[in-house]
C-alpha cells in the first residue's frame, strides 16, 4: 500500500504560510468574489426572473448548490 | 494548525444535503476513462423507486433552504424526456441538477430543462484533441456533438457549468484549457484529474512536479481573467485565506455528508457514487439498503448511527488521514472510492487522487503565489 510514500517535506507544520505573494493573490480573489456578487445583484435588479436570490446572497464563495452537481468529486461538503 | 487539531468530518450526518439519482445505466458515449461498468445497458430506474426516494427527500428539503437532487448516469438524458419527467415528478421543494455529456441536447431538451429550472453541468475535456477520449459507441469522436449541444443551450440562454477530465496534467496545458472554457461560455469549471477507479485501471501516478506546474499555470490563467468560477483554484484560495486567518478548521463539515446514490435498481450506496454497481468478496455490493424496500431516511439513519462493514473501515481511514496528513484540513480525507480502487480497502490513506488533485493542487497554487 503506497500510504504516504510521497509525503512532502515539512510534515506536521503548517501547509500554508504567509507571504507577500499569497496575500496579493488572496486580495485579488476577494475582489473577484465581491465583484461577482455585485454583478449578480445588479443583474437581479434588472431581471429578477433570471437571477435567483441566492445568487446574490453574499460576496465570496458561490453557494455550494450552484457550483456543481458533482462537487462531491472534489470535497465531501464544503461549509 | 497541526494535522491533529482538525475537528470536522467526524462520523456520518443522518441527513444529507443532496442525493444522486441514476435514471439509467446507459450512456450513449464510451469514453476511454469511464469508470461505469454497465454503461452499454439501458437499465432504467422504475418510477416507484423515485417515488420512494421523493417520499424521504421532500421531507428533508423542508428542513433546509435548499436541497439538491442530482441526476447522474450513465447519461441521464438517455433515459428520455418522458421517463425522466416521470422520475422527477414526485419531488417537491428541491433543486434539480443534471450532469450530461451534452450530445443529446436539442430544443426539446432545453424546453424540458428550462421548465423545471434544472441546473446543468456538462462534461467536455477541452479542444478537440483533448476531448478525443470522449467517443461514441462506434469509437468516433463525440466532440462536435458536444459542441452542438452546448450551442443549443446557449441559444436558449441556459447557463451551464463544465467538468473537464485531465488525463495527463503537465506544464503547458492549463492555459490552453482555460482559454477554451472562457470561449465556451461556462459560468463555472471543475477539473477532474483522471482517477483510477471502477473499470478504469489506467495508471494515474504522475510526477508531482508536473502536476504542481499544471495547477500553478491554471492559477495564473484564472488570475489573468477570473470570469469563470474555477472550482479547484478558488477552493484552494479559500482554504489558504482561512488558514492564514486561523479559521480553516471551520471549512470542513462537522460530519461527512452521506451523499446517498440511488442506483437504477433502487440500491442505495453512500459516500462514493463510483462504488455503485460493483461487488467485492469482502464488502458485497457496497449498498446500505434498497428502496422502496426500506425508506431512504431509515437507510441513512441506520448507517449514521451504527456504521458497519466497509463504511466503518472507511471512517477509520478518515481518522488515519486526520492523524497523519497535514493536508487533511484542505481535503477532509481521501475519498472512499479512491481508497478502494487504489488500495483494495478503505482504511489506507494517501491515494493518487490525493496527490494529483489535492496536495499538488494546493502546492501549485502556493507555487504560483511564491513566483509573483
Amino acid at each position: 500500500m503506497p500510504d504516504n510514500a510521497d509525503r512532502p517535506a515539512g510534515d506536521g507544520g503548517p501547509v500554508v504560510t504567509p507571504s507577500a505573494g499569497l496575500s496579493a493573490l488572496l486580495a485579488e480573489a476577494q475582489e473577484v468574489w465581491v465583484a461577482r456578487a455585485r454583478d449578480a445583484d445588479e443583474r437581479r435588479l434588472a431581471d429578477p426572473a433570471q437571477v435567483p436570490a441566492h445568487a446574490a446572497a453574499r460576496p465570496g464563495w458561490r453557494p455550494f448548490e450552484d457550483a456543481f452537481p458533482t462537487f462531491y468529486q472534489f470535497t465531501n461538503r464544503p461549509r | 494548525m497541526s494535522a491533529r487539531a482538525w475537528t470536522g468530518m467526524r462520523g456520518i450526518a443522518p441527513v444529507p444535503s443532496y442525493v444522486i439519482m441514476q435514471p439509467t445505466t446507459l450512456c450513449n458515449l464510451d469514453c476511454a476513462y469511464c469508470y461505469l461498468p454497465f454503461r452499454a445497458a439501458d437499465q432504467r430506474m422504475p418510477v416507484e423507486v423515485a417515488e420512494s426516494v421523493a417520499g424521504t427527500v421532500n421531507g428533508w428539503a423542508r428542513l433546509v433552504p435548499r436541497f439538491s437532487v442530482v441526476w447522474h448516469g450513465g447519461e441521464p438524458l438517455a433515459a428520455g424526456r418522458a421517463h425522466l419527467a416521470e422520475l422527477m415528478a414526485p419531488f417537491t421543494g428541491v433543486e434539480h441538477h443534471i450532469q450530461t455529456n451534452a450530445t443529446l441536447i436539442d430544443d426539446a431538451w432545453c424546453a424540458f430543462l428550462a421548465e423545471r429550472e434544472v441546473r446543468v453541468g456538462l462534461s467536455i475535456d477541452g479542444p478537440a484533441d483533448l476531448t478525443a477520449q470522449r467517443v461514441n459507441r462506434g469509437g468516433r469522436p463525440a466532440y462536435q456533438q458536444i459542441l452542438d449541444g452546448i450551442a443549443t443551450l446557449r441559444r436558449h440562454g441556459i447557463p451551464f457549468a463544465a467538468l473537464c477530465v485531465v488525463s495527463d496534467p503537465r506544464p503547458g496545458l492549463a492555459a490552453r484549457l482555460y482559454a477554451f472554457f472562457l470561449e465556451l461560455g461556462c459560468y463555472a469549471l471543475g477539473i477532474n484529474v483522471e482517477e483510477r477507479e471502477g473499470v478504469n485501471t489506467r495508471d494515474t501516478g504522475h510526477a508531482a512536479a508536473a502536476v504542481r506546474a499544471f495547477w500553478a499555470e491554471l492559477t495564473a490563467a484564472w488570475r489573468a481573467d477570473p470570469r469563470i468560477e474555477l472550482r479547484e483554484i478558488e477552493w484552494a484560495l479559500r482554504y489558504a485565506g482561512a488558514a492564514l486567518a486561523g479559521t480553516d478548521d471551520d471549512l470542513l463539515p462537522r460530519h461527512l455528508d452521506p451523499i446517498p446514490v440511488i442506483a437504477q435498481d433502487g440500491r442505495v450506496v453512500l459516500l462514493s457514487p463510483e462504488l455503485a454497481g460493483f461487488t467485492d468478496p469482502r464488502y458485497g455490493d457496497f449498498a446500505s439498503g434498497r428502496v422502496p424496500d426500506t425508506p431512504l431516511d431509515e437507510i441513512v439513519a441506520a448507517v449514521a448511527a451504527r456504521p458497519a462493514g466497509w463504511i466503518a473501515e472507511y471512517l477509520s481511514g478518515v481518522e488515519a488521514c486526520r492523524a497523519q496528513c497535514p493536508y487533511f484540513g484542505f481535503c477532509g480525507g481521501a475519498h472512499a472510492a479512491n481508497r478502494y480502487f487504489e488500495h483494495g480497502r478503505f482504511d489506507g490513506t494517501q491515494t493518487d487522487h490525493c496527490r494529483n488533485s489535492k496536495i499538488s493542487l494546493l502546492e501549485g497554487v502556493l507555487d504560483h503565489a511564491r513566483q509573483r
